[in-house]
């Protein structure tokens, strides 16, 4: 299932993944433990994660939750892989 | 903006042209001149040979079937050259003047025109050398700087160092600060030679001194089609780690993240308008840890894109919409199209305006030279971002975010660029390319007391 990111303001000790998953109500499956809970403006206390899509929806409305958001595929803007190395 | 206007004929055009002179006693331009039209009086009026219909009724333009031409006096049609304002509203009233003339057949554009740009697997143009020499690298070196001790992070493929230094280049590394997606199995600076290690090289054309610290987010397992593609969340984790080092340098800050990649398909993402759509939406996260990793003293340079209207590369699916989006135009960054060493635009490098911020790119930079040799040409804006990148982390070694923040180092890479196109700014080449001899004169009057003491 794709994965979406979640934006998230959390008070800095709450920003772990066991406690996210809590206070979310999330199964462990369904948030990438390798991902984790990444400060993304440490500022202002707003974290990601990411997450099954099925799961974003379901947490849309938990009042930590900013929003929900893609996960878009990026590569690389060089020369077309094709064109191969220079001999 | 240029113009070519087609006049009917008359006996003052007529006489001129048969003279071979100019026609500055024609009636438009001095009896009863067009407002918001100039007449070039340099340009000898050309004749145009006048179509006629094979058939009555016919048009004249469709050629087919076959028409002919009348080159006599009387019929014929008569081109001069001129300009209308480049304004909007100016140009609207120059037209509608000019084609309300009863001796005006019609007013056409003159656009500039040249020699081919050049397109994706072109052959280079010129050498990292002749870059080395554009950019005025001396002049930035005589000044002390040549990126010294600045870290300069490439998140990319990877950085494989042996090649760097079979190629000459003796670059600093931070194993330390580096790091790679789960799942990947080669260890930083020991990558597979590719699209990351052409990046670390053309960084080393203006700060051979830098600090490479390699972030191979594009090697990520995730699922993807190419060998050279990630997910937006797996830069996320990277602008992450990026922004736990900027924060720890509280004295002297100085992060340059070079950036060269980006989204090809639109498909990709949400729709624009979606709540989670990343191309325009600020409240992204990852276009969120942009604004806060700049905010700490980071230097973001992101490529412009290869999506460029006159030959864009065959992965792009952006049509006729902004393909300039995302991070790529966020006003945080320094966006970099691509202009060859001949200071041409390639023709490829993606056109403004931007979707998060409409004026971008903010400048151009070389590519498609020879250098690394990796590729037959150091090639796409991903060469033109790194080679800014080494600017500006030649920059840094003498003037750190704490003497002149990201934004105003931005500036002033804008204001010394050395124009191109149009006055100013313009959606092909932001302000002009860059020009490290100009930038060098600007930074004397930096605060000089707070630069670095001589090493």
């Amino acid at each position: 299932m794709p994965r979406v990111m979640v934006t998230l303001r959390l008070d800095p000790s709450q920003a772990t993944l066991p406690e996210v998953v809590g206070l979310l109500g999330l199964e462990p499956d369904e948030v990438d433990p390798g991902f984790g809970v990444v400060p993304i403006s440490p500022a202002e206390h707003r974290y990601t994660i990411l997450v099954d899509e099925a799961a974003a929806t379901r947490i849309a409305d938990a009042p930590q939750v900013e929003g929900v958001f893609g996960n878009p595929r990026i590569e690389g803007f060089g020369p077309d892989p094709g064109s191969g190395p220079a001999g | 903006m240029r113009v070519l206007v087609q006049f009917r004929t008359s006996p003052e055009v007529h006489a001129a042209t048969l003279r071979g002179e100019a026609m500055p006693s024609f009636a438009a331009t001095a009896e009863a001149p067009i407002p918001g039209l100039v007449i070039d009086p340099a340009f000898n009026p050309v004749q145009v040979p006048t179509p006629q219909a094979a058939e009555p009724g016919a048009s004249p333009y469709l050629y087919s079937p076959a028409v002919s031409f009348s080159l006599a006096p009387e019929e014929a049609t008569y081109l001069v050259r001129g300009a209308v304002p480049d304004d909007p509203q100016g140009q609207r009233a120059a037209l509608a003047e000019a084609t309300a003339r009863p001796e005006v057949v019609g007013v056409f554009a003159d656009p500039a025109i040249g020699t081919c740009l050049v397109c994706p697997g072109d052959p280079a143009v010129g050498t990292d050398q002749d870059v080395a020499d554009l950019l005025g690298v001396a002049a930035l070196a005589d000044a002390g700087m040549d990126g010294y001790r600045v870290p300069v992070a490439v998140v990319d493929t990877g950085i494989n160092l042996a090649h760097l230094e079979g190629k000459g280049r003796d670059p600093k590394f931070s194993a330390r600060r580096s790091w790679a997606p789960a799942g990947v199995a080669t260890r930083p600076g020991k990558h597979p030679v590719g699209h990351g290690t052409m990046c670390a090289y053309d960084i080393g054309i203006a700060a051979p001194k830098a600090t490479l610290v390699d972030l191979a987010v594009l090697l990520s397992q995730t699922p993807g089609e190419t060998a050279m593609s990630g997910l937006l969340s797996d830069a996320v984790l990277a602008f992450s780690r990026l922004l736990g080092i900027v924060s720890g340098m509280a004295a002297r800050p100085a992060l340059v993240v070079n950036n060269s990649w980006g989204m090809f398909d639109p498909a990709w993402d949400f729709p624009v308008g979606h709540p989670g759509n990343y191309s325009d939406n600020p409240a992204h996260p990852f276009n969120v840890i942009v604004a806060s990793l700049e905010a700490a003293g980071a230097d973001i340079l992101f490529a412009a894109g290869n999506c460029g209207r006159d030959c864009p590369d065959g992965r792009c699916r952006f049509g006729s919409t902004r393909p300039i989006c995302g991070a790529n135009s966020h006003p945080s960054v320094l966006s970099v199209a691509g202009v060859d060493t001949r200071k041409r635009r390639v023709g490829y490098s993606s056109q403004g305006p931007g979707r998060l911020d409409p004026a971008k790119p903010d400048l151009s930079a070389y590519t498609h030279f020879r250098g690394s040799g990796v590729y037959p040409a150091d090639g796409g804006t991903s060469a033109a971002c790194p080679v800014a990148a080494g600017v500006v982390a030649a920059v840094r070694e003498q003037y750190p975010a704490s003497v002149l923040s990201p934004a105003e180092l931005r500036a002033l890479l804008a204001k010394t660029a050395e124009d191109l196109g149009g006055t100013g700014f313009d959606h092909d080449f932001g302000w002009g390319v860059l020009d490290g001899t100009t930038l060098v004169a600007a930074l004397a009057g930096v605060k000089r007391s707070r630069r670095r003491a001589p090493r």
